[in-house]
């Protein structure tokens, strides 16, 4: 708020003195302030992550897990078994869930609406994790679930009847 | 108040202070402003500069209605959505293997309606594509990352080179499994 005072008899010394730095100073006071307390305060986009980590390691952590996950593609395409299916239930979506939660950071703009998103995709990755690893520990498991689903054939009609 | 952050005292009779005097109102000698002001609408990036912007109601200048769509855009623009889209995809598929009728019931429903060979192949072709499209330009980013291939003429070599790689890692693939 700017503040707009007439210099009274009382107490001018000191008000005159504070008022003449701060017009002078304010600003860049302000400035530097803002500064300091830059990192302690986190900012728009740290505040709707859960845990805030460094956003370098988190940089560098993105590109191990896609070239992990490409690593455990052609593993589950060259060697498929249980292993290889757990961990591409985990790289997958994690890789996924980072990419989508930049589009997020990009385009969704808003405190409220962004925060909502971002916890919606949490839900959904993590409901997808838990749904895979169920799936590769009970069922045919992701590498045979998406070999069947590229076998989809028509069905010959002779061996219908 | 005034619109120059005149923050430094003026002297009298300098071009400053004329050109202050000509703009905005000076103020009396014994009337003295605090700027105490923390709020944070005047720092560009913030919620409240945004904000305050939105009330504003100022027509925004166009952009993607009117800037050419070039090679490295495009590429950039489709490397985001085909990785949405196999987002959507992953989380579709992760949803039917919970279903209590079970995975293979839905397998079976769609062998039931499944079409001859030429669309199948068409429709593999199709659904193939952007995830060949996505891991050879990840690996185009990759290299960025790693501080190659940056400059201009290579940005768009390789970029042609990706779109290639794709499209025949497609075919080959459709082809041979």
């Amino acid at each position: 708020a700017v503040v707009s005072t007439q210099s009274g008899h009382y107490g001018r010394g000191v008000l005159h003195s504070l008022t003449m730095l701060m017009s002078l100073a304010g600003r860049p006071l302000c400035r530097l302030t803002r500064q300091a307390i830059k990192p302690i305060i986190p900012t728009l986009s740290q505040v709707s992550h859960l845990s805030s980590g460094s956003p370098v390691t988190h940089w560098k952590a993105e590109r191990y897990v896609s070239v992990l996950t490409f690593g455990a593609i052609i593993g589950a395409a060259a060697y498929p078994c249980l292993a290889v299916d757990h961990s591409l239930a985990i790289l997958i979506p994690l890789h996924t869930h980072w990419g989508i939660e930049q589009i997020l950071t990009d385009y969704v703009h808003g405190k409220a609406t962004s925060k909502i998103c971002q916890v919606l995709l949490y839900v959904c990755t993590g409901l997808t994790i838990i749904s895979l690893l169920y799936f590769n520990q009970h069922d045919i498991g992701i590498t045979q679930g998406i070999k069947d689903l590229w076998n989809i054939k028509q069905r010959d009609p002779a061996e219908l009847h | 108040s005034s619109g120059i952050n005149a923050e430094w005292p003026l002297r009298p009779g300098s071009n400053m202070a004329l050109l202050r005097g000509a703009i905005c109102r000076l103020p009396k000698h014994n009337t003295i402003r605090v700027f105490s002001s923390t709020s944070e609408y005047k720092v560009p990036g913030t919620a409240e500069f945004f904000e305050k912007q939105k009330n504003l109601g100022r027509p925004m200048s166009p952009h993607l209605t009117i800037y050419k769509l070039q090679l490295t855009s495009g590429l950039s623009i489709s490397h985001r959505i085909t990785g949405a889209g196999y987002g959507a995809l992953l989380y579709g598929f992760a949803l039917l293997t919970v279903t209590p009728q079970g995975f293979s019931h839905w397998i079976n429903l769609a062998e039931t309606y499944a079409p001859g060979n030429g669309l199948m192949f068409a429709a593999k072709t199709i659904v193939l594509f952007p995830l060949m499209y996505h891991t050879v330009n990840g690996f185009r980013h990759l290299f960025w990352d790693l501080g190659k291939n940056l400059k201009i003429d290579q940005v768009y070599s390789t970029g042609k080179i990706t779109v290639a790689i794709s499209l025949l890692l497609t075919l080959a693939m459709v082809a041979a499994l």
